[in-house]
């Protein structure tokens, strides 16, 4: 019998033995769960937040600062700059024939009452901001119009905050109404109100905008932009690409929670993979017999070895196949607020690193009890069973 | 019956010959117990090191939690945060100091302002906390003490850090921390700012959960240097109250008092500021819970399991011993006792690397854009630690007792 043939002869016997040892399997399979489980769990978060932040559109955006006022609500980019920005060259032109770019900010609202545990913000655009988010749907209500006390309210922030059409909210002037409910496409848009940029500023007396969002020919067109306008004499503002922009925002807000996923994951494996190391160092005993059984037939030991280890890899995937599912059935598109909604999101790329985690560690754990098995001498396994 | 029952069976015999001496009861089964552990010494230990990995994780998921509570009782309900209720851009009028003093229940008024700029390169940014003299009353939790406060009155360019903020820049008592701006933010045209500084404080409790670090510098300086659009402002009032249950009360009439005043105020109690910062970042004290349970879980299924695989493959032992007249009760004894010894260490063990792991969080979130409040080790949470091993033992036992206690003795003995 070739080597292969004895090697999946022995993991066949192997784990047809395993109902017998169920209640020993239970334990990698239940200890990988846990790992695998709160793995994933923790990582959905900031896997649902990249989300929110991130749009296709993106990576041929670039946003436009004053100087290292690089924050949403700054109110630091003054009208008077706009129109040079405008002229910067790469920027995409709309059907119009005006500019893909869009002056904008983000204005905090009074706390409303009863909901203290989140912020409100309103985001001031214009129709080229809108223009530049082709995801964006009134689902309800209409369209708020430029020069009137108007806002709309997105569908994250209507349910954190109960605010619908009808609904008001206060500004520095007076109540400002909600005419309407947007989506857009499930991002961090919808945590906001919405309304004209520059009837907003007029109306707050506010004298300076955050940002100007551009939409570029192309992502090649970028470094030629940022250039133009870091260069520009007439200019002190600073560029980036709206892909790191996005990445800083959800890196401020989840970097140390991704780190701390991974290492409370890795604490978990190490624990788990000892629990391995007993339960196969058990399995290995239980099956002395068998074991000694089949080196005496002239089963080699490589065989041997390898239905250990198959066993072990076996429980611990089945483990983390359990982990990522019950993550995926508890938290997978439960909606959070972090500074803005979205909802967890137990990705594919998740399932794959929980079975890598759980696959490595029950290798690890199951590889001095497999070198155990197959330094079994035959004779003294026949006598010791 | 094979050598190793037989043998086990001759170190046995003479603790059955003793047993019912009560105040050595114990003490007699201790070797029938340990002969138990130590039965498959690999697995025992591999037992052990798992169990220590998952007390840990527990044990620094308790700690986490509690710091984080640690970090909201520690605002009190005492202080309350006056700052602008809409978004704009003019800071908070000096002179509503006197006027906030003057609202009933109000004892003292402090401002605050913060500057920031960066250090040697706009990648070190850096934040200064100018306070003024109404803070020694509305801030008294502030780490200056009264020779402190003299030295920022007598050298106004003064600056006292944090340990955290001086560790993160190796700063020195007498050392100069440079703060540059874009032009504009000194009168005199400068753009650099220096500060020389005074001394090394301690951590404000609870402060680090929402600042990486502190750095304290004198409002007098600030009111003399900075540009003078930028003067007589400042960023939030803190003020302190006569008693704790009156803050909403205070805090109402702060905001109805400047209802119409421009610009109108905002007032929430440090408490209540706290705990909404924690609801509105990634809430790590449910969080923490949740993994601590699943660490429990582990520990609960990996005990239980070991202690039925035990009992399983001492059948004939126990039922030997019930032959020589053992109680279930004694025999309950032993079990938990083997269940209790491992967990016990383990919980000890895992509790001590707790706060290594708890020491390496913080320094992620110090290293990261986060910073969470101080960890400290507790008696808290070794008690915990304990209590949930016992807990364990217990439960882990049960059914292998139920086992032991309807096993067919006759039967077991006879190897059928």
């Amino acid at each position: 019998m070739s080597e292969l043939r004895q090697i999946v002869a022995v993991i066949l016997i192997g784990l047809g033995s395993l109902r017998s040892r169920y209640a020993t399997a239970m334990v990698i399979v239940i200890g990988m769960a846990s790992v695998v489980g709160v793995l994933t769990s923790m990582l959905s978060l900031t896997s649902g937040m990249t989300r929110a932040y991130y749009t296709p559109e993106d990576a041929r955006r670039a946003v436009v600062w004053a100087g290292t006022a690089n924050f949403d609500q700054s109110r630091s980019l003054h009208r008077d700059v706009i129109g040079t920005i405008l002229d910067a060259p790469g920027i995409a032109r709309g059907s119009d024939g005006a500019p893909l770019a869009d002056a904008e900010f983000l204005m905090r609202l009074p706390t409303l009452e009863g909901f203290a545990d989140g912020e409100l913000n309103v985001r001031g655009l214009s129709g080229a901001g809108l223009a530049m988010r082709p995801a964006f749907r009134v689902v309800a209500g209409h369209m708020f119009q430029a020069g009137r006390r108007e806002l709309l309210v997105g569908t994250g922030a209507l349910r954190k905050f109960g605010l619908g059409v009808g609904g008001k909210v206060q500004l520095i002037d007076g109540d400002w109404p909600i005419v309407g409910v947007f989506t857009n496409g499930g991002d961090i848009l919808e945590s906001y109100l919405v309304g004209d940029a520059d009837t907003i500023m007029a109306a707050t007396r506010r004298h300076g905008y955050a940002q100007v969002m551009a939409q570029l020919n192309d992502a090649g067109a970028y470094a030629k932009f940022a250039a133009w306008l870091t260069e520009n004499p007439a200019l002190a503002v600073s560029v980036e690409r709206k892909t790191d922009y996005d990445l800083r925002q959800v890196g401020s807000q989840s970097a140390f929670f991704t780190d701390m996923a991974y290492l409370i994951g890795a604490i978990m494996a190490l624990g788990a993979m000892f629990g391995v190391v007993k339960i196969m160092y058990a399995t290995v005993r239980a099956r002395t017999r068998e074991i000694g059984t089949l080196r005496a037939m002239g089963f080699g030991a490589a065989p041997v070895a390898a239905s250990v280890l198959a066993e072990a890899a076996l429980l611990g995937v089945v483990g983390a196949l359990l982990g990522a599912a019950l993550a995926w059935l508890v938290f997978d598109g439960r909606e959070m607020w972090v500074w803005g909604s979205f909802r967890l999101h137990v990705s594919a790329n998740l399932w794959a690193l929980g079975l890598l985690w759980a696959l490595v560690t029950s290798l690890v754990g199951g590889l001095t009890p497999a070198l155990r098995a197959a330094r079994l001498p035959a004779s003294e396994a026949l006598r010791a069973a | 019956m094979s050598g190793s029952d037989l043998q086990t069976l001759q170190i046995e015999t003479p603790v059955f010959q003793e047993h019912e001496t009560a105040s050595g009861h114990t003490v007699k089964f201790l070797p029938l117990v340990w002969s138990a552990i130590w039965r498959q010494r690999t697995e025992s230990l591999l037992t052990l090191f798992a169990l220590t990995v998952a007390f840990t994780l527990f044990g620094a998921m308790l700690a986490l939690n509690a710091a984080y509570e640690k970090a909201i009782a520690d605002a009190r309900m005492d202080r309350l945060f006056v700052t602008r209720r809409f978004d704009g851009p003019a800071t908070l009028p000096l002179g509503y100091r006197e006027q906030l003093a003057r609202i009933p229940g109000v004892t003292a008024v402090g401002g605050q302002i913060w500057f920031g700029g960066h250090e040697q390169d706009v990648h070190h940014g850096i934040l200064i906390m100018f306070v003024d003299e109404g803070m020694r009353a509305a801030w008294p939790e502030l780490p200056l003490s009264q020779a402190d406060w003299h030295a920022l009155d007598a050298m106004p360019a003064g600056i006292f850090l944090t340990r955290k903020a001086a560790a993160r820049r190796n700063a020195r008592i007498g050392g100069i921390v440079t703060l540059n701006t874009a032009p504009g933010s000194r009168a005199d045209g400068g753009t650099s700012w220096y500060f020389t500084v005074l001394g090394v404080v301690p951590d404000p409790p609870g402060w680090g959960q929402w600042n990486p670090d502190l750095i304290i510098a004198n409002m007098r300086y600030w009111e003399e240097t900075s540009d003078l659009q930028e003067r007589n402002g400042v960023n939030t009032l803190r003020v302190a109250i006569d008693r704790p249950e009156h803050a909403l009360a205070v805090c109402r009439a702060i905001e109805t008092r400047f209802t119409n005043a421009n610009p109108a105020l905002s007032c929430v109690p440090a408490r209540e500021n706290a705990q909404e910062l924690a609801e509105a970042n990634i809430n790590m004290r449910r969080i923490s819970l949740g993994i601590a349970a699943a660490g429990l879980f582990m520990i609960l299924f990996l005990c239980a399991n070991g202690m039925a695989e035990s009992v399983r493959e001492r059948l004939w032992e126990f039922g030997v011993l019930k032959t020589f007249g053992y109680s279930d009760a004694g025999l309950g004894f032993l079990v938990v006792l083997e269940a209790a010894i491992p967990t016990l260490l383990a919980a000890l063990l895992g509790a001590a690397l707790a706060r290594a792991v708890d020491t390496f969080i913080a320094h992620l979130a110090v290293t990261g854009v986060i910073n969470m409040p101080e960890i400290s080790a507790s008696s808290a949470a070794f008690g915990w630690a304990l209590c949930v091993a016992l807990i364990v033992a217990l439960v882990s036992s049960v059914a292998p007792l139920q086992r032991v206690r309807r096993m067919p003795v006759g039967a077991v003995v006879a190897g059928r």
